[in-house]
């Protein structure tokens, strides 16, 4: 690696200091692009095919759930679109090399997809985005992963879990939210930003929007924000037994629901809540084409930064044939690169292997790595053995949320009406 | 040695990799029975403050039944000094709760009222009549769809000075 070039302290966005790279498709096919010089590639159409093949059967079994095809068309065309959305996302990411451009799409439907859901399904069942406090006495409230922090050291000392949801039962249980988490973590780690967090897309969107960024520092000390906003709400959480992130600061509260204002403190959250939303996840974003609420305040994501020590797979960059130019650190959406992870051959703790940076990487020097295995040997094997799991999980999870979206949809065409 | 702790490192490292899809499937397809399983083996409950508490006992009366809750204090550590009853009374099958609500309560059960309480069920307003020292007011009237709730804000009666406990 070349060590001479100076880098600057800050975090610049967008191609400023980035050496032009070539067009993909002027590139030669180098197979898998393992061990090659060139970034990712095409691979041979007949394998794409065949790689392609098992997730086809495990969306259609995992889709289709045990039920089979439903009759009602109204249930039946979201499914069959859906599973050829997901598919030929995956196969196109199989046979381009490319993962985060095919991994976005998908993302970003799945996050628009869950809005529409999770709100139709608010208005059908309590007729108001509006959380009343009877909605929290009989544990209305869908549990969300952004409350996981806060509930472990209550329900350590207490055994109680602090959030106005169900244990058992219901939509979105406290249980089943902590079962999806535990199988993220351990397949995923901070992946999960990046293949799991139905609000992550929202942001991910937004920062695609302008080509090229317009705000393009951003002091690296900002990066250590989601941890201490992550200690500040753990502390003040276990101390008021509340969720305080969720009371105060979840900016997703503007698209998802909301205390009723029927205070001055409910009126002060509420502006707090549509604040955080305009600011960090649709003016930041466009601005500086980054996922500034995942990289610069989710405690959440903080949190999950510590999870990257418990699962197979990181990203890393081979020092042989990296150039120094920086363009990771300039394209990474949630900051998890700098010159000292640069200098090491990875990226930071924080890093959800949304896979920007070895798409963008000029010289193929970054790829998905498993841990213990050398760095150089079989990239294109790590990268299919994260992309299996890692699609699935987001196929799955974000599956529902877009067939949900579609029946919606549908529903409103044929009926008038989005919610029954 | 080396060259046989980098093949070790290399397994488990293929062997963990390989073991991330069934792991993802069968968070999915096991999914009921892994949540049942972990509320199970934790034996986390949602947080009195939220819940209303547990229930302490239920009163039958004509039409409708009352159930009055334990008295929540819950702390991080210990108790605190303030917290709160949670009354809820529940209409019969196919009977409505009666226009007014007037009882007594006797939270501990010692034969002695400590409070009484009138719930005007149409316009969801409650007086509180305390007998206690430590039930101080009615802190919420919830209309429940059919049912209604009232949560009585309470001093603990633990965290009381001597000398305050002792007095009527």
């Amino acid at each position: 690696m070349n060590q001479g070039t100076p880098r600057s302290d800050t975090h610049s966005a967008g191609e400023a200091t980035a050496k032009p790279r070539s067009d993909s498709g002027a590139r030669p096919a180098t197979g898998m692009g393992a061990g090659s010089d060139a970034p990712p590639s095409r691979r041979n159409l007949g394998k794409a095919i065949l790689l392609s093949l098992p997730l086809l059967l495990l969306t259609a079994m995992m889709l289709m759930g045990q039920g089979g095809l439903p009759k009602n068309s109204l249930y039946l065309i979201p499914l069959i679109v859906t599973f050829l959305f997901t598919n030929t996302l995956f196969f196109l990411m199989v046979y381009t090399g490319r993962t985060d451009r095919y991994r976005a799409v998908f993302f970003v439907t799945m996050a628009v997809g869950f809005v529409i859901t999770f709100i139709a399904n608010l208005l059908e069942a309590r007729g108001s985005m509006a959380l009343s406090a009877a909605n929290v006495v009989k544990g209305e409230t869908p549990f969300c992963h952004m409350v996981i922090p806060m509930t472990l050291i209550p329900a350590a000392l207490t055994r109680t879990i602090i959030f106005p949801g169900r244990i058992l039962g219901g939509f979105a249980d406290v249980a089943t939210m902590f079962g999806i988490w535990i199988g993220a973590t351990l397949t995923l780690g901070r992946g999960f930003c990046s293949w799991g967090c139905f609000f992550g897309g929202l942001e991910d969107g937004f920062s695609r929007i302008r080509r090229k960024p317009l705000v393009r520092k951003i002091g690296e000390k900002w990066t250590y924000l989601p941890y201490a906003v992550l200690v500040a709400i753990v502390v003040i959480a276990a101390l008021t037994l509340s969720p305080t992130y969720c009371e105060w600061l979840c900016p997703f509260k503007t698209v998802t629901e909301f205390a009723a204002v029927t205070s001055f403190k409910v009126l002060v959250q509420t502006v707090m809540f549509v604040s955080l939303f305009a600011g960090l996840v649709v003016v930041l974003p466009i601005l500086t084409k980054r996922r500034t609420q995942c990289g610069l305040f989710c405690p959440m994501g903080a949190f999950q930064s510590f999870t990257n020590k418990v699962n197979a797979f990181d990203v890393r960059i081979d020092s042989e044939k990296c150039t120094d130019c920086t363009r990771c650190v300039n394209v990474c959406p949630t900051f998890s690169m700098d010159d000292a992870s640069v200098s090491r051959g990875g990226t930071r703790i924080s890093c959800t292997k949304c896979g920007k940076c070895v798409d963008e990487c000029p010289k193929g020097a970054i790829s998905f790595h498993v841990k213990g295995t050398p760095i150089r040997s079989s990239t294109g094997k790590a990268r299919m053995l994260f992309l299996y799991p890692g699609f699935v999980f987001l196929a799955v999870f974000g599956g529902g949320m877009i067939q949900g979206a579609l029946y919606r949809i549908l529903l409103l065409a044929t009926t008038g009406h989005m919610i029954k | 040695m080396r060259g046989i702790m980098t093949k070790l490192k290399s397994f488990f490292g293929y062997a963990w990799a390989l073991a991330a899809l069934p792991i993802v499937l069968a968070t999915f397809i096991g999914l009921n029975t892994w949540a049942k399983g972990l509320a199970e083996v934790t034996g986390v409950k949602i947080s009195p403050w939220y819940s209303g508490g547990e229930v302490e006992r239920v009163v039958p009366h004509d039409g409708y039944k009352t159930t009055i809750n334990k008295p929540v204090f819950q702390g991080l550590v210990r108790e605190r000094k303030q917290g709160f009853v949670q009354l809820k009374w529940t209409p019969n099958n196919s009977q409505s709760l009666p226009l007014v609500i007037d009882e007594e309560i006797d939270l501990d059960g010692d034969g002695k009222m400590d409070f009484g309480v009138r719930l005007d069920t149409r316009t969801d307003e409650a007086r509180l009549n305390p007998y206690s020292s430590n039930v101080v007011s009615v802190n919420q009237v919830l209309n429940l769809g059919e049912e209604r709730a009232v949560r009585v804000k309470l001093t603990n009666p633990r965290r009381l000075p001597p000398t305050a406990r002792s007095q009527p």
